[in-house]
This record gives C-alpha cells, sequence and structure tokens, in this order.
C-alpha cells in the first residue's frame, strides 16, 4: 500500500506539472496539443545539457529556455501566421518526438537511451519500511509540485493577469474592449506553460530516472491534457485529476509485480487506461448540465456586423 | 440640411473627428467623415445597418484603426487604434454587444476593466468587493458583487455596462445601440439616466436606430449614409422627423416586391394551422406551454405579443417541430402533424423566420447558395438523381437573392460576412419560397434598420394578401399593433388575452404583465 502510494505521487507530478501548463493555455482560449512534444524536449535538454556541463541546474534552466523559445515559436505559428491551433501543436508534439530522437543519435551517438549522471536531489531517501515511504526517495521537483500548482492557482484566480487571461480565452472582445492586447496575452500564457512543460520533462529523466529514452513521455502529454479537461480547467482540479491518472499508473505497475500468473499480462497494463476512460466519462456526466449552460451564450460569442 | 458647423466651435468641442475614413477590403465602411460634438449634450448618431454607426463608434474608443483622419478629444489627438489612451483621455464605451465575460463576477469585471489598477497585482475577494461596492449600487437590481455576468437580466447587464464605462471617470461616453436588447421601460429607464448624465456634464454620443428612440432623447442627430456623413449635427430642434427619416433612408430604392405563394387558392379561409390544448415542458429560460389553443387561417396575420421569457420560444419549436409537445396536437393544413418531423413540416408548407438569425437561421460559415438551397436539398423527396448541379443551385440562389435585393459581393462567400439586415433578407429568401402556406416569424425585425424592418413587414403584408397565414412573434408593440389582424397575448406559458383590431394598447400591457388576471 505505502509503495502504490509512493509511486502515486512519483506518476503524479510529471502530470501536474504539464497539466497546470495546459491550464494556462486553455485559460487563454488555446487547445494546447503540444504539451507532449515541450515534455519530452525539457526530458531531452535537462539530460543533454545535464552531461556537458555537469549541472543539473544548468541543464533545467537550459530546458526551460529551449520550451519557451519553442513555445513562442508555437504562438508565432497559430497567432500571426494563423495556422489552425490543433494541428500546429500535434505538429509541436512530432517535431519535439522525432527531434529528440534524432539528436540523441546525432549529439551522442546513442540508440535508443542514454543514461546520465546528473540527477536532481532527493530530499529524504533511503527510508524502507512504514509510512516514511511514502515520501522516500522523491527528487526535489515532486516536492516542489505543490507549491508551483498553488502558485498557479494564485496567479490564474486572484490576480490582475489571472482576469486578463480569462477574459482572452473565455470572451476576446471583452479583453479587446478593456484595452487588452489578447495575441499578447496568449504569448505569456504560452511562455508559462513552455517552462512548466520543461520542468515535467526534467522530472520524468532526472527527477525519477537517471536515463533519457526515445519517447520516454509515452502520452504523458495527452494524459495531462485529459487532466486539464477532467479538472474543469482549474489548476488544482487539473492536479487532483493528475494525481488521479498517477494512482491509476501505480495500480497498473503494482499489479504487474504482484498479479503475473492468473491474469494476462494485456490486461494488468489496461488498468491505467480503463481507469482513465471511466473517470473522463463520468466527469463527462457530471459536467454536462454546466456547460449546457454555457450554450446559451453562443450568441455572444459571435457578434452580428 | 445643414452643414457641420466648423471653425466656430472648434475650440469647445468634446469630440472631434477629421476626415475619418476605415475600409473593410473593397468595402468602404466610412468616408471622410467629419463631426465635431459640443460638450454636454446628448447627440444621437443614426443611419441603417451597415451605414458605419458602430464602426464610427469602435474608431472613437479605439477598437478600430481609422485608415485616414484623426479623432480629437478635448482638443488633444489620440493615437489611433488605442483603447488605453482613449479611455485615458476620458472616453468610454457602451458596446452594442455586451463586452464583460460572462462566467466572471461583476467584481472581477470591473477589475479587469479598471482603468487605474490599485494596489498589488495580487488579490483576495474581499479587497475587490470593497474596492467596488459602492459601484455596484449605481447598478441597481438586486446585483451583488459575487453574482456572475452571466446569471444577470439583459437590462441590468446593460446598466453595469454604463457603470462599468463610468468607473473610468470618463467625460464621454459612446453607447453603440444600446435599446436593441431592452424593454421599453428599461429603455426610458436608460434615457433618463443619460439625461442625468448631461446634466453633470457628461458629453453623450449614442447610436439608435428608431426614430422615436432618437426624438425621445437627443439634443443633437447626425445622419450616416453608405460610410458618409450626410446630416448633422443639427439641434433636434431644427430638425424635423422627415428630414431625418430622408437623410438614413435616400434616394427612393426599389419597389415593393411582389411575393408568389402557392396556396392562393379559392376556398374561403381555410385554418392552416392549429393547436389543440398544447403543453410543453419547461426550459432553461422559459416557463413550458401550458393548454395553449390558437389557430392561424388563410390570409391572416395573427400576432403573439408577451414579456420574452414566457413560452414564445416554447411555441414557436413546437410548431416547428424541434421540440416536443407532451399533451395537445398541432394540426397543418387541418390535418395531424403533432408527430410530424420538421422536415415533413416543410414540405407541408410550414416556414420558420427563427428568432435568433445568426445561431438558428443561417450556417454562418457556409457560402450564401448553400443557405439558399440546403434546405431544399434535404426537404425533396424523390430526385431522379442522387448527384446534384451545383452550377444549377447557385444560378437559382443567385435569382433569389436578386429578387429579394440582398446585397453580396459573390454567392460563394459565408453568409457572416452579410450585414444584420442582408441575412434576414436572405432568410427570407429561403424560407418565402413557393410552397410556402404558413409562416411563422419569430421577431423578425429585431436589430434590423429602418428600411429593412419596412421591407421585412412589407413582405409579410404580401404574404397574407397573397392568401398564406402568419403567426408573427415580437416583442415590438407597434409592429404588432401594425401589422396584426388579432392579436394573442402570452403569460407564464399560456394565451391570456385573445384581441381583435382595433387594439387597446392598455389591455394589452396588462395582459402582458399579469396584471389583468
Amino acid at each position: 500500500m505505502e509503495q502504490i502510494l509512493a509511486t502515486t505521487l512519483r506518476s503524479a507530478a510529471p502530470l501536474a506539472l504539464v497539466a497546470t501548463a495546459g491550464v494556462f493555455a486553455f485559460r487563454a482560449g488555446i487547445f494546447h496539443l503540444g504539451l507532449e512534444g515541450l515534455m519530452i524536449v525539457g526530458a531531452f535538454t535537462t539530460v543533454a545539457v545535464g552531461e556537458a556541463t555537469g549541472s543539473v541546474e544548468l541543464g533545467i534552466l537550459a530546458a526551460i529556455g529551449v520550451c519557451m523559445v519553442l513555445s513562442a515559436v508555437y504562438w508565432w505559428v497559430i497567432g500571426p501566421l494563423g495556422a489552425n491551433v490543433i494541428i500546429a501543436g500535434l505538429g509541436l508534439t512530432s517535431i519535439g518526438l522525432g527531434g529528440t530522437a534524432f539528436a540523441l543519435g546525432a549529439i551522442f551517438d546513442r540508440r535508443g537511451s542514454m543514461f546520465t549522471e546528473v540527477v536532481l536531489p532527493r530530499p529524504v531517501s533511503g527510508i524502507t519500511s512504514g509510512f516514511g515511504v511514502i515520501v522516500s526517495e522523491h527528487s526535489v521537483l515532486v516536492w516542489m509540485t505543490p507549491l508551483i500548482v498553488l502558485t498557479a492557482w494564485v496567479v490564474l484566480r486572484r490576480s490582475r493577469f489571472g482576469l486578463r487571461l480569462a477574459a482572452v480565452g473565455e470572451y476576446p472582445f471583452a479583453a479587446r474592449a478593456a484595452g487588452v492586447n489578447p495575441s499578447v496575452v496568449r504569448l505569456q500564457a504560452l511562455l508559462i506553460a513552455g517552462a512548466l512543460c520543461a520542468l515535467g520533462g526534467a522530472e520524468l529523466s532526472v527527477g525519477a530516472l537517471h536515463n533519457f529514452t526515445e519517447n520516454m513521455t509515452n502520452g504523458r502529454g495527452f494524459i495531462a491534457f485529459v487532466a486539464v479537461i477532467f479538472g474543469a480547467w482549474h489548476p488544482i482540479g487539473a492536479a487532483l485529476a493528475a494525481l488521479f491518472f498517477g494512482f491509476a499508473d501505480a495500480i497498473g505497475i503494482q499489479s504487474q509485480i504482484n498479479i503475473t500468473e492468473r491474469v494476462p499480462r494485456e490486461f494488468v497494463l489496461m488498468i491505467p487506461y480503463v481507469l482513465t476512460i471511466l473517470a473522463v466519462w463520468l466527469g463527462g456526466l457530471w459536467r454536462r448540465r454546466s456547460l449546457e449552460a454555457e450554450a446559451g451564450y453562443a450568441e455572444l460569442r459571435e457578434p452580428d456586423r | 440640411m445643414t452643414v457641420p458647423r466648423g471653425a466656430a466651435s472648434a475650440g469647445t468641442a468634446a469630440v472631434r473627428c477629421r476626415s475619418v475614413g476605415v475600409s473593410f477590403g473593397t468595402v468602404r465602411a466610412l468616408h471622410s467623415v467629419s463631426l465635431d460634438l459640443a460638450p454636454a449634450r446628448i447627440h444621437a448618431l443614426v443611419g441603417q445597418n451597415g451605414a458605419g454607426n458602430t464602426t464610427l463608434a469602435k474608431v472613437l474608443g479605439g477598437l478600430q484603426t481609422p485608415d485616414a483622419g484623426d479623432v480629437h478629444i478635448a482638443g488633444r489627438k489620440l493615437p489611433p487604434g488605442d483603447v488605453r489612451s482613449a479611455r485615458a483621455a476620458g472616453l468610454a464605451m457602451v458596446h452594442q454587444h455586451f463586452s464583460l465575460p460572462p462566467s466572471f463576477t461583476i467584481a472581477e469585471a470591473l477589475e479587469l476593466t479598471a482603468a487605474r489598477p490599485e494596489g498589488r497585482s495580487v488579490y483576495r475577494r474581499a479587497e475587490l468587493h470593497r474596492r467596488w461596492h459602492e459601484d455596484v449600487a449605481d447598478v441597481g437590481g438586486t446585483a451583488a458583487l459575487s453574482t456572475r455576468i452571466r446569471d444577470l437580466p439583459v437590462e441590468t447587464r446593460q446598466s453595469l455596462e454604463i457603470v462599468r464605462a463610468l468607473t473610468t471617470e470618463a467625460r464621454i461616453l459612446v453607447l453603440d445601440e444600446p435599446t436593441a436588447l431592452l424593454t421599453p421601460a428599461a429603455i426610458e429607464a436608460l434615457f433618463e439616466r443619460l439625461r442625468r448624465l448631461r446634466d453633470d456634464g457628461i458629453t453623450v454620443l449614442i447610436v439608435l436606430h428608431k426614430l422615436r428612440e432618437v426624438v425621445a432623447v437627443a439634443d443633437t442627430v447626425s445622419v450616416l449614409r453608405e460610410g458618409e456623413l450626410v446630416l448633422g449635427p443639427v439641434e433636434m430642434s431644427e430638425a424635423t422627423q422627415g428630414q431625418i427619416s430622408d437623410a438614413i433612408v435616400g434616394p427612393a430604392s426599389g419597389a415593393d416586391r411582389s411575393i408568389g405563394v402557392a396556396a392562393a387558392t379559392g376556398a374561403e379561409h381555410p385554418t392552416l394551422l392549429e393547436l389543440v390544448r398544447v403543453s410543453s415542458r419547461e426550459s432553461a429560460f422559459e416557463p413550458g406551454l401550458r393548454s395553449v389553443d390558437l389557430s392561424v387561417e388563410s390570409g391572416e396575420i395573427v400576432g403573439v405579443a408577451g414579456v420574452e421569457g414566457n413560452g414564445q420560444r416554447g411555441l414557436v419549436s413546437v410548431i416547428a417541430g424541434l421540440g416536443a409537445a407532451i399533451e395537445g396536437s398541432v394540426l397543418l393544413g387541418g390535418s395531424e402533424a403533432t408527430r410530424s418531423p420538421p422536415g415533413r413540416r416543410r414540405s407541408r408548407g410550414l416556414r420558420l423566420v427563427p428568432f435568433d438569425r445568426n445561431s438558428e437561421g443561417i450556417s454562418r460559415s457556409a457560402p450564401l447558395w448553400l443557405n439558399q438551397s440546403a434546405l431544399r436539398l434535404i426537404g425533396r423527396r424523390r430526385r431522379r438523381s442522387p448527384l446534384i448541379s451545383l452550377r444549377d443551385y447557385k444560378r437559382q440562389a443567385t435569382e433569389a437573392l436578386d429578387h429579394w435585393q440582398v446585397r453580396y459581393n459573390a454567392v460563394t462567400q459565408p453568409a457572416e460576412s452579410l450585414s444584420g439586415g442582408n441575412m434576414q433578407r436572405l432568410i427570407l429568401a429561403r424560407e418565402l419560397a413557393p410552397g410556402l402556406e404558413v409562416l411563422v416569424a419569430a421577431q423578425p425585425t429585431r436589430g434590423l434598420d429602418f428600411s429593412a424592418t419596412s421591407f421585412v413587414r412589407r413582405s409579410l403584408r404580401g404574404l397574407r394578401d397573397a392568401g398564406a397565414g402568419v403567426l408573427l412573434v415580437s416583442s415590438d408593440l407597434d409592429e404588432l399593433f401594425e401589422l396584426s389582424d388579432r392579436l394573442l397575448v402570452m403569460y407564464g406559458g399560456q394565451i391570456v388575452a385573445r384581441l381583435e383590431a382595433p387594439f387597446d394598447r392598455r389591455a394589452v400591457g396588462d395582459a402582458m404583465t399579469g396584471a389583468s388576471r
């Protein structure tokens, strides 16, 4: 049981960070499907720069920088260039997945994966029994995740910047009428999202593990996006959803270890995904009413000329 | 016609436009408009839909960058297209479409639009409420700071928009068609408020469509037609109503259109549409219908009056087949149609001009020709070939649109590029095609300008004279009195009064407000 909870926290942290990134983008009105791509670029850059400099801090800073630059490019493509948000986002994900695999071969001459010595510090470690196991062996980023989520809540729900962001996402005309430039606010939201994705990726490669593997995000960016929707694009809601998905993941991992004989392995591997589908379906049923109420404002969104 | 005063009042003008021009692609929205507005007066700006009123208002408010010319406020030139500096110069706008996000609370919305942010950039709810609690008192009604915008009634939202504008310490208030969504009582309250603001020294520019409202509130009037200033600003005392409406409409254009109706049979006033004891479920916005009886005969216009939200939407959707009746029956041409789907009803001669032309009447993104022919494509029972000829449909659409004088560039342009009046003409061109027997027209002139309104009304009369039946749902009492042969009043999902012409305004008003019950 303690082991499951520990694994839950470990799987949930990167999801929660990336889901928070998704909440920023979603509130600015952007369906950000590039989360997965930014996440893996973050994971790779941390390992690559960390290896080159021997410093995990420099690695993470570089990852944040690279992800913010990519986010700015994404903004430029969907904003000033007017490309489709979904397609450009999926493009960003493809570039991230393919580009990191290519760079792994081109820069380090490795295939598939590479081991790294640099790793995030772990404030509490070495506890092997009792409830202490739950908090043991987590990287400093896992410890910081609740703080980051809480900060995101303050920024989004209790700051003027958050009001501007929400106005841009919900009703751009309102933002323009209030003297806010929606394009600039979207850029700001995407830059924040980029930085958070970099952290999520870094936790994956140098927090929980000691390596970078091709496609190591394995759809976590998309799961995080689902957590955004499931959590009603509220930072705390999205983090709780991430926690739930982390729990489903932990159950899957534990069952693989414990139930080996009686149940086919494939069924055990399905557990997290089945739980995710069930949860999203239930969440959808529960929220349908409020969406219907929103639909009454369709006429507001599309003003007559 | 009076020439705009030039040099004489230049020094004292609160707002001054010099040769302002705006073009959207090939369409010229404003052409060399020069206008001086004296301080502490109520200035009305009138014109047809698409005459450039809204564009001019947006130029003043900094939401639209002009291609030419400039705007001066209190003698200082404004940088073009900059909302913040317009507000800093003391000009605030109240938009035609509400400008506050529906999911925000009143306090959040006021904080969002505040001109000068105070305090830290991070706040607590209680701080916001302390800061804005005086302003919300001006909004009136039962509005509290934690109420969400979407839960406010229309007139309170309007009122909040004005309060929002005034929190920026505005000296000049620009209102773009503020009366379009308001009830007569709310309009009078708005005008009273504007008069008080004027007496406090605030300059008001108000865009209006109805001459009656101009006469009621304005000190001076200016008229735009096709992007040019054709009249004013003139003192209301110096202008006659005839002069103003001539300026709005311009030289006479186009004779009345005739409408071909298949139902012009010799039979004497057969009943075309009948509802027998129909009840329906309530919706989020309205009570359900309760045992409604009504009939529409050939050659008559039956008006339906009522304060909005008393079952009119339910009535129209039950007749159209979009909503189910839980009791009673709907008869079309004397035979049962209660369970018929909308397409079947349509092929039996029922046509509909829906409440909201933007979301129900047209597909905004579809081209004009498809909007014109989509329902015919669906409605036709047996076609010789499963394939259609686009060229035929486009040609037919061109003919229909030209016949109905829709102003457009090409039948392939999306419907959203049309102005409100032209959109309504597009809908009429489709709905009033041959085969029509009964028309249900829901708010057919809402938000339309003078000439489009009279065009729609002429069309409805033409239908009646050709032997069709019309059920006209409207919140404009003058329109109902002018057009209807009989009038029904809805209240709480029931028909509470049935009146014959000539109508007694008082009796209708009492029935609408439930006073007669």
